[in-house]
């Protein structure tokens, strides 16, 4: 057992299984005491068990470390709430939250429904806000408190056929970033992971869209690399543990992208090129000026196709 | 008139007033038939009105060009298929969809009701959703087809007390990422616009915030003043994209304002470690503040208590 986060309490949204079950497995073994949130769901959401979530707690305590299951749905505002005092009538307190929870409906755009679109955007976004909105009261009345949320390559980059699920996790960058800011004078941290791991989640995405994204020239995820077979979902639990830790007080608004064994600072998008004049643009003057400047080397993501007869 | 959009059918959600309706005059005085929405609410997402959708109509006949008012609620499928419709059942076609409609709710995280969050995400990533989703099932059958959507830097730098609205909007650049690679095998583009200017949104920015914003470094980098930064600077960079000429611009955010037109960069790693294998938490303790978190600035610094 570590001491890392000894006296710590912590929350993990979607941790009876793959990335959230290695953080919260992760974060008791050094010492915290530990809710372990999972709705118990399918991947799509549907459903619920309760034996994801007692599951980790069992193995938790076989471990030596302390745990409570909790079993709410955190697209809710009453789910969230329950969860952090789901922690405080356990553990008296709240350190640490981590929001993990998530499910997939991948569909390219023009057949995506509304049901998928609003599913996945009650999950991860409401969700990423339910559970921080809550626990955001508790740690600006103790002037301390870590918030780690998980984006995704999907929206920071880009994904086909993700559409709910890039505007989710893009939109949990932006609420990390915004929130950072809003909670940092309290001695808050919030911060964002991006993880690269072959988890229940990934298993879903069909080989076909693989092998269809690759021969249709559509970019892979940036930030996919060789590696990706060698990426467990335990392996993005120390970077969680170290900045749910004291040490990482001065780390705020941040994205982290973590697979296997590579942890990178990832950098807001940033100003690359700029065209600029006195005044405001004619077309004809940005028609003019654009191919030979900023548009200069601009690639197509997913170049167009000759149809298929 | 020019004609960079001649025959070109737009729809602008948002129109009404600001950038959007800047954008609305600019397509159609470069040729473009457009269909003006805006519900006509409030800056809070309250209330409803015919007149800001139809002076913009007014406007654009009044010089020459062609246009159609429409006052359906982005924020539901049935309004973003409303609006395709009106489209078709006005101009037969449909080519260029630009969705600026947005409102705003700001409040402080630990102060923000559900209402708050939930009409935020609503009117801007669903009603963004809505009527790409419509549109692109068009745009696949003609194979052609523009995008342009509106993030903020709100969403992608950051900004205090807009933990609602920065989700929304760096969920737009999110999903405009994924529809640019969707579709961009049928010839359709989609692109995303950070905007600075000057409007009723803007404006509606309490002082109180401004000075505390403009109390940090980094927030007041990310959001300048924008008084000499009008709406309708947006207006023409819009309509290049709209236009045949930005056939290849696909998948990009830009941050637009007065005279500058800047793009923007995909994130980037800025600082890697690697070990082959897990990461041990106490090799974590050293390493990630020497290396990978080593002078990073707190963008909001703990302060002490009042």
């Amino acid at each position: 057992m570590g001491t890392l986060l000894k006296d710590k309490v912590a929350v993990v949204t979607g941790s009876g299984r793959g990335i959230g079950r290695g953080i919260a497995l992760l974060l008791a073994k050094e010492g915290a005491k530990v809710v372990v949130n999972d709705l118990g769901g399918a991947v799509d959401g549907s459903g619920d068990s309760a034996a994801p979530a007692d599951e980790v707690v069992n193995e938790i305590k076989a471990g030596g470390g302390e745990a409570v299951a909790n079993y709410d749905s955190v697209s809710e505002m009453a789910g969230g709430e329950n969860i952090v005092k789901t922690a405080l009538d356990n553990f008296g307190q709240l350190d640490i939250v981590v929001a993990v929870a998530g499910i997939l409906r991948d569909r390219m755009l023009f057949n995506m429904t509304e049901e998928e679109w609003d599913a996945v955007i009650a999950v991860h976004l409401k969700g990423t806000f339910t559970v921080a909105k809550a626990a955001s009261i508790l740690f600006r009345q103790q002037r301390s408190g870590r918030i780690i949320n998980f984006s995704s390559t999907s929206g920071l980059y880009g994904n086909s056929g993700q559409a709910n699920y890039g505007a989710a996790k893009d939109g949990i960058a932006g609420f990390t970033r915004a929130i950072a800011r809003d909670l940092g004078r309290y001695g808050v941290t919030v911060n964002a992971i991006s993880p690269g791991a072959n988890s229940r989640m990934t298993q879903t995405v069909p080989q076909s869209a693989r092998d269809i994204r690759a021969a249709s020239g559509i970019q892979a995820n940036s930030a996919v690399t060789p590696l990706e077979l060698n990426r467990e979902p335990e392996d993005v639990a120390p970077m969680v543990a170290w900045l749910a830790s004291d040490e990482a007080k001065g780390v705020n608004g941040h994205v982290f992208h973590c697979q296997g064994g590579q942890i990178s600072l990832m950098s807001n998008p940033t100003e690359e090129r700029t065209l600029r004049k006195n005044g405001r643009w004619s077309v004809e003057e940005i028609d003019a000026m654009f191919s030979g400047t900023i548009g200069m080397d601009m690639a197509n993501p997913a170049p167009p196709q000759a149809p298929k007869e | 008139m020019a004609n960079y959009l001649d025959g070109k059918v737009a729809i602008v959600t948002g129109a009404g007033r600001g950038i959007g309706a800047g954008v609305a005059k600019q397509l159609a005085s470069e040729g473009a038939k457009v269909i003006v929405n805006d519900i006509g609410a409030a800056l809070d997402g309250e209330g409803s009105s015919n007149t800001p959708a139809e002076q913009v109509v007014e406007e654009i006949k009044a010089a020459g060009g062609e246009a159609t008012p429409n006052y359906t609620d982005i924020s539901t499928m049935e309004g973003g298929e409303a609006i395709v419709k009106s489209a078709l059942d006005n101009y037969e076609k449909l080519d260029i969809v630009v969705t600026v409609a947005g409102i705003l709710r700001d409040r402080m995280i630990f102060n923000m009701t559900e209402e708050e969050w939930d009409d935020v995400i609503r009117v801007h990533l669903k009603g963004t959703f809505t009527v790409c989703k419509y549109a692109s099932i068009l745009y696949r059958q003609q194979r052609s087809g523009r995008i342009i959507t509106f993030a903020s830097e709100s969403g992608l730098i950051g900004n205090t007390g807009q933990g609602n609205y920065a989700a929304a909007k760096s969920g737009i650049a999110g999903f405009t990422k994924v529809a640019a690679k969707d579709l961009g095998r049928y010839g359709v583009t989609a692109n995303s616009i950070c905007p600075r200017a000057n409007t009723r949104m803007t404006q509606s920015v309490p002082d109180s915030a401004r000075q505390l914003r403009a109390d940090r470094p980094e927030d007041r980098e990310a959001a300048p003043p924008t008084t000499q930064m009008e709406a309708e600077d947006i207006a023409p960079f819009v309509a290049y994209l709209a236009s045949d000429q930005a056939s290849s611009i696909n998948g990009q955010t830009f941050l637009v304002y007065g005279g500058a037109i800047t793009k923007l960069s995909l994130p980037r790693r800025v600082r890697t470690i690697f070990k082959q294998g897990r990461w041990d938490v106490e090799e974590l303790r050293e390493l990630a503040p020497q290396h990978l978190t080593q002078g990073l600035v707190n963008p909001s610094p703990p302060q002490t208590p009042k």
